[in-house]
C-alpha cells in the first residue's frame, strides 16, 4: 500500500507540473484526474458509483487500483516485451541487479517505469538482510516466478507492485531476473550501469539504471575508494563482455586480442596500451566474481519468448 | 509500397543518390556508380526524345510524367510530395487510424486501402546497412502526396531520422479519449522534438467509447502538455473522432468525416518542404580537369537548385573560399541551357586554375554554405551484426568522417555519456581536423580503418575551433593526461 500510495503520489506531482498554471475548469471530473492520474475512463465511473463525491471516489479508486490492475496486466499478459532496463544498486556491503523489461523503449524511458526499476532493486536489496550470512561472498539470483511470489516489506506481493505499474503505463511489463550479492571481510562491491550521466561522484545506495549493467566483487588494498578504477573495471564488463576473470599461468591470451573472453587479457577500453590484468595490478585489485545484465538478451530460457517476438514484431 | 517507394526515390533523389556515394567510399566504387548514373540519366533523355516526357506546365509545381518500367503503375507526380507519421501510445489506435485514412481515401479514389493487419507488422527493413522497424504507407489528398511513416520504438525514429528513408516533415499525435495522456505521453513528444518535428497534429481517437467532457478535458490536457514541451499548445489543431468507426463505416460524423477533417488540418498546419530544386544551386566537386584553350571545368551531380550560364559561383572548402562565373554549363559533351538538381555535369568556370580546386570542394550560389570544423550530430552505432565493430569507443577517438565528395579526420567527444556500445545511437560532437562545407540535416559515414563504424546526421553546426582546441586535436593522450593532472 506503501509503494501504490508513493507511486500514485509521484505521478500526480508530474500531473500537477503540467497543468500548472493552466486554468481548468473546475469540474469533479479534471479534478479528479489531476489528483489522481487513473484513467478518464476509471474516473468516470468512480464519480459515477459515488454521485460525483470526488473524496468518495478517489478513495475508491485507490481501493479499485490494485485488482484494476491486475485486469490489465492479465489482459496484456501475452504480448511480449523486449525493451526495458537494468537496474543497479550497492550499499555498502550489499548489492542488487534487476531486469526489467516492457513493450516499448518509450516507456523505458519514462521516470515512472525508473522509478519502479529502483522500487525493485531496493527490494531485492532488503532480501539479503534476511539472511544471516559471514563468509566471503554470498550471491543468489531470482527468475521471474521467485520474483513475483517475493513478499514485499510494504505489503503485498513484487507482482501486485508490477501489475499497478501495468495498470498506470497500460503496457505490459515484466520483471525478468535480479541478483543480489553480499560481501564481507575485506571484498567490497562495484556496479555500473550503461548508459550513465557523466560526472557523478558516488553510486553508493543509488539506484543506476541503464540497457545493460554489471556489478563486480573485488578485493583490494587501498583503504580508499578510488571510484574511477571501478568504474573502468565495470566499464570493461559492460562493453567487452568477458566470459570469466581468467587465471594467469592457466588461461593462455587468444590470438586475436578483440576476440578474447578472459578478462584479464582483454585491451583496456581506457588505455589501450594496458591490458587489464596490467591494471589491475598496479591498482592491487583482485577481481573475485562478477556478473553483466545486457537488457533482452538471449539466455537459453528465453529463445522462445525471443523467437515469439520476431514473429510478432511487437506493435 | 512500391509506388512509396518510388515517391521517395523521385522526390529526395538527392537524398537517395547521397547515400549510395557515402556508403561506398573509395574513389574507384565512387567512379563505377558515377557511371551507373549516367546510364540512368541518359535512358531519361532517351524517353525525352521518344514523347514519354511532358514539359511544364505550371511554373512552381512543374508537372510531368515519367515512364519507368512497363509492368509497374506509373507515379504522377502531380502534387507536391510530404512525409508524415504517426505517434502516440501502443493501445491508443496509431494502426487503426492509419488503416482508416486509406480506407477513407480509398472511396474518394486517392489511396489504396490497408487493412489492419498489413500496416500492423512494421517490416524489418536494411536502411544503409542498418535494421529498422518501420511501416510505410503511401496516400494523398486532394492537394498534396503522403509519405506515412509509422515505427514502434523511439529507437527506430531515430534511425529513420538518421537514415533519411522518409524524413518526418510533421507528425501525428494520437490519443485515445478514454485514456487520456499515458506518462508515456510525454516521451512521445520529446522524440518529435528530438527528430525535428515541428508541426503537430492531434488527433483525440474513441470519442465513442467517451463523452463530451472526457473529451474536452483531454483536448487541454494535450494542449497543455505540448505547451510545456515547448509546442504551441493553443495553435495545434486537434481533431477528434473514431478511426474504428471510419473503418467500418458506422457513425460518419465521428467516422469518415473526422479522417477527413483530419486529414485537412494536415494539409493546411504542416507546410510542404522546399523541394531541393527551389534551394541555392549546390555542385560537391567529384573531379576538376583542366581543358587547354578552355579553362578550368569541375564536374559532379548538381545536388540542389539551377545552374545556369553567367550565374556567380563560389568553391568552398580546404580553408578557402573562391569567387568565379560559370562561363558554361555542360552535360554529355552537349552544351545545357540550365542543369537542374540531380543533372551530372561539368561546369566551366572563369579565372581559377585547376591546382585551386580540389575534391571534396563544393560549387554553390555564393554565400550559401560555410565550411565547419565543429558540429553536434545524432549518430547510430552499427551492431556487429550489421557489419559495425565489436568494442564500444570512449571519448577522443580519431575517426574518418565521409560526406558528399570529401573525407577528413574527427575527433569524437561523447557529451552524455562516457561510452558507446555498438547498435547504439547517441550525439555526438565532432571536431573535424581541417574546416569543411558542412550544414545541419547533411548526413555522413564515420569509418575507421576498414570498418563502417556509424552513420549520422549533422543536427547543430557550432562555434569554429579556437586555436588551443585545434592543437588539442592532434596530441595525444600522454598529453591530455598531464594537463588534467596539471589542473588539480
Amino acid at each position: 500500500m506503501l509503494l501504490h500510495k508513493s507511486f500514485v503520489h509521484a505521478f500526480h506531482t508530474t500531473r500537477k507540473l503540467c497543468t500548472a498554471g493552466a486554468g481548468l475548469e473546475k469540474s469533479a471530473l479534471s479534478a479528479l484526474r489531476k489528483k489522481t492520474g487513473y484513467t478518464f475512463a476509471n474516473c468516470k465511473k468512480a464519480l459515477a458509483l459515488h454521485n460525483n463525491d470526488v473524496t468518495q471516489a478517489e478513495k475508491w479508486l485507490h481501493e479499485q487500483a490494485q485488482s484494476l490492475g491486475w485486469s490489465k496486466a492479465t489482459k496484456l499478459s501475452d504480448r511480449v516485451t523486449t525493451q526495458g532496463l537494468v537496474g543497479i544498486l550497492v550499499s555498502g556491503n550489499r548489492g542488487s541487479m534487476v531486469e526489467l523489461n516492457c513493450e516499448t523503449d518509450f516507456v523505458a524511458r519514462n521516470d515512472t517505469f525508473k522509478r519502479f526499476v529502483d522500487h525493485v532493486s531496493r527490494i531485492v536489496l532488503h532480501y539479503t538482510d534476511l539472511t544471516e550470512f559471514d563468509g566471503d561472498l554470498w550471491k543468489l539470483g531470482f527468475d521471474s516466478e521467485a520474483l513475483k511470489n517475493l513478499e514485499t516489506p510494504q505489503g503485498g506481493s513484487l507482482a501486485d507492485h508490477l501489475a499497478l505499474l501495468i495498470g498506470a503505463m497500460g503496457e505490459n511489463a515484466s520483471i525478468r531476473r535480479a541478483l543480489c550479492f553480499k560481501v564481507n571481510n575485506d571484498l567490497r562491491l562495484a556496479g555500473y550501469a550503461h548508459p550513465a550521466p557523466t560526472n557523478v561522484s558516488t553510486t553508493q545506495n543509488i539506484t543506476q539504471v541503464g540497457k545493460y549493467g554489471a556489478i563486480v566483487a573485488f578485493r583490494s588494498q587501498h583503504d580508499v575508494d578510488d571510484h574511477e578504477i571501478q568504474k573502468g573495471i565495470c566499464q570493461q564488463i559492460v562493453g567487452m563482455k568477458p566470459l570469466k576473470v581468467g587465471e594467469y599461468g592457466k588461461d593462455v591470451p587468444a590470438e586475436n586480442k578483440d576476440d578474447e573472453t578472459c578478462l584479464i587479457h582483454q585491451e583496456y577500453l581506457l588505455d589501450a596500451d594496458k591490458t587489464v590484468g596490467e591494471v589491475l595490478k598496479e591498482n592491487a585489485i583482485e577481481i573475485v566474481d562478477y556478473h553483466r545484465f545486457e537488457c533482452g538478451e538471449r539466455t537459453q530460457r528465453d529463445i522462445k519468448e525471443i523467437i515469439r517476438a520476431q514473429q510478432q514484431n511487437s506493435n | 509500397m512500391m509506388s512509396q517507394a518510388f515517391a521517395s526515390a523521385v522526390s529526395r533523389t538527392g537524398v537517395v543518390l547521397r547515400w549510395n556515394r557515402r556508403s561506398l567510399s573509395t574513389a574507384r566504387i565512387l567512379r563505377s556508380v558515377t557511371r551507373q548514373r549516367l546510364a540512368t540519366s541518359t535512358a531519361f533523355i532517351k524517353s525525352c526524345q521518344s514523347g514519354n516526357y511532358i514539359p511544364a506546365s505550371t511554373f512552381h509545381l512543374q508537372q510531368y510524367v515519367r515512364q519507368y518500367a512497363n509492368e509497374k503503375k506509373v507515379f504522377e507526380r502531380t502534387k507536391p510530395h510530404c512525409n508524415v507519421g504517426t505517434i502516440g501510445h501502443v493501445d491508443h489506435g496509431k494502426t487503426t487510424l492509419t488503416a482508416a485514412i486509406t480506407k477513407v481515401l480509398a472511396d474518394k479514389q486517392l489511396a489504396e486501402s490497408k487493412k489492419y493487419n498489413e500496416i500492423d507488422n512494421a517490416p524489418e527493413e536494411k536502411a544503409r546497412g542498418i535494421t529498422i522497424n518501420v511501416a510505410h504507407v503511401e496516400y494523398q489528398t486532394e492537394t498534396r502526396h503522403y509519405g506515412h511513416t509509422d515505427c514502434p520504438g523511439h529507437a527506430d525514429y531515430i534511425k529513420n531520422m538518421i537514415t533519411g528513408t522518409a524524413q518526418m516533415d510533421g507528425a501525428i499525435l494520437v490519443v485515445a479519449a478514454t485514456d487520456g495522456a499515458m506518462p508515456q505521453t510525454r516521451e512521445h513528444m520529446l522524440l518529435a522534438k528530438q527528430i525535428g518535428i515541428d508541426h503537430i497534429v492531434v488527433f483525440i481517437n474513441k470519442v465513442d467509447a467517451a463523452d463530451q467532457e472526457m473529451v474536452e478535458l483531454v483536448e487541454m490536457e494535450i494542449r497543455e502538455l505540448l505547451t510545456e514541451m515547448g509546442y504551441d499548445g493553443d495553435k495545434i489543431p486537434v481533431v477528434k473522432g473514431s478511426a474504428l468507426c471510419a473503418l467500418e463505416d458506422k457513425n460518419p460524423e465521428i467516422g469518415s468525416e473526422a479522417i477527413l477533417k483530419l486529414l485537412e488540418e494536415v494539409d493546411n498546419f504542416i507546410p510542404t518542404p522546399v523541394r531541393e530544386l527551389d534551394k541555392p544551386f549546390l555542385l560537391p566537386v567529384e573531379n576538376v580537369y583542366s581543358i587547354p584553350g578552355r579553362g578550368t571545368v569541375v564536374t559532379g551531380r548538381l545536388e540542389r537548385g539551377v545552374v545556369k550560364k553567367g550565374m556567380e559561383c563560389e568553391f568552398v572548402g580546404y580553408n578557402k573560399v573562391l569567387k568565379s562565373t560559370v562561363t558554361g554549363v555542360e552535360m554529355f559533351h552537349q552544351i545545357l541551357e540550365e542543369a537542374q538538381a540531380g543533372d551530372q555535369l561539368g561546369a566551366l568556370v572563369r579565372g581559377v586554375k585547376r591546382d585551386d580546386i580540389k575534391r571534396g570542394m563544393v560549387m554553390c550560389k555564393p554565400g550559401s554554405v560555410k565550411a565547419l570544423d565543429q558540429l553536434e550530430a545524432q549518430v547510430y552505432i552499427l551492431s556487429k551484426e550489421e557489419g559495425g565493430r565489436t568494442k564500444p569507443f570512449m571519448s577522443f577517438i580519431q575517426l574518418q568522417m565521409f560526406s558528399r565528395t570529401w573525407d577528413c579526420a574527427v575527433q569524437v567527444q561523447i557529451p552524455d555519456k562516457e561510452m558507446v556500445m555498438p547498435g547504439e545511437d547517441t550525439k555526438l560532437i565532432l571536431r573535424l581536423i581541417r574546416p569543411m562545407v558542412l550544414e545541419q540535416g547533411q548526413r555522413f559515414t564515420l569509418r575507421d580503418g576498414n570498418l563502417t563504424l556509424g552513420t549520422g546526421v549533422v543536427t547543430n553546426v557550432m562555434p569554429a575551433l579556437t586555436e588551443s582546441q585545434r592543437s588539442e586535436l592532434t596530441e595525444g593522450k600522454k598529453a591530455r593526461e598531464k594537463k588534467v593532472a596539471a589542473k588539480k
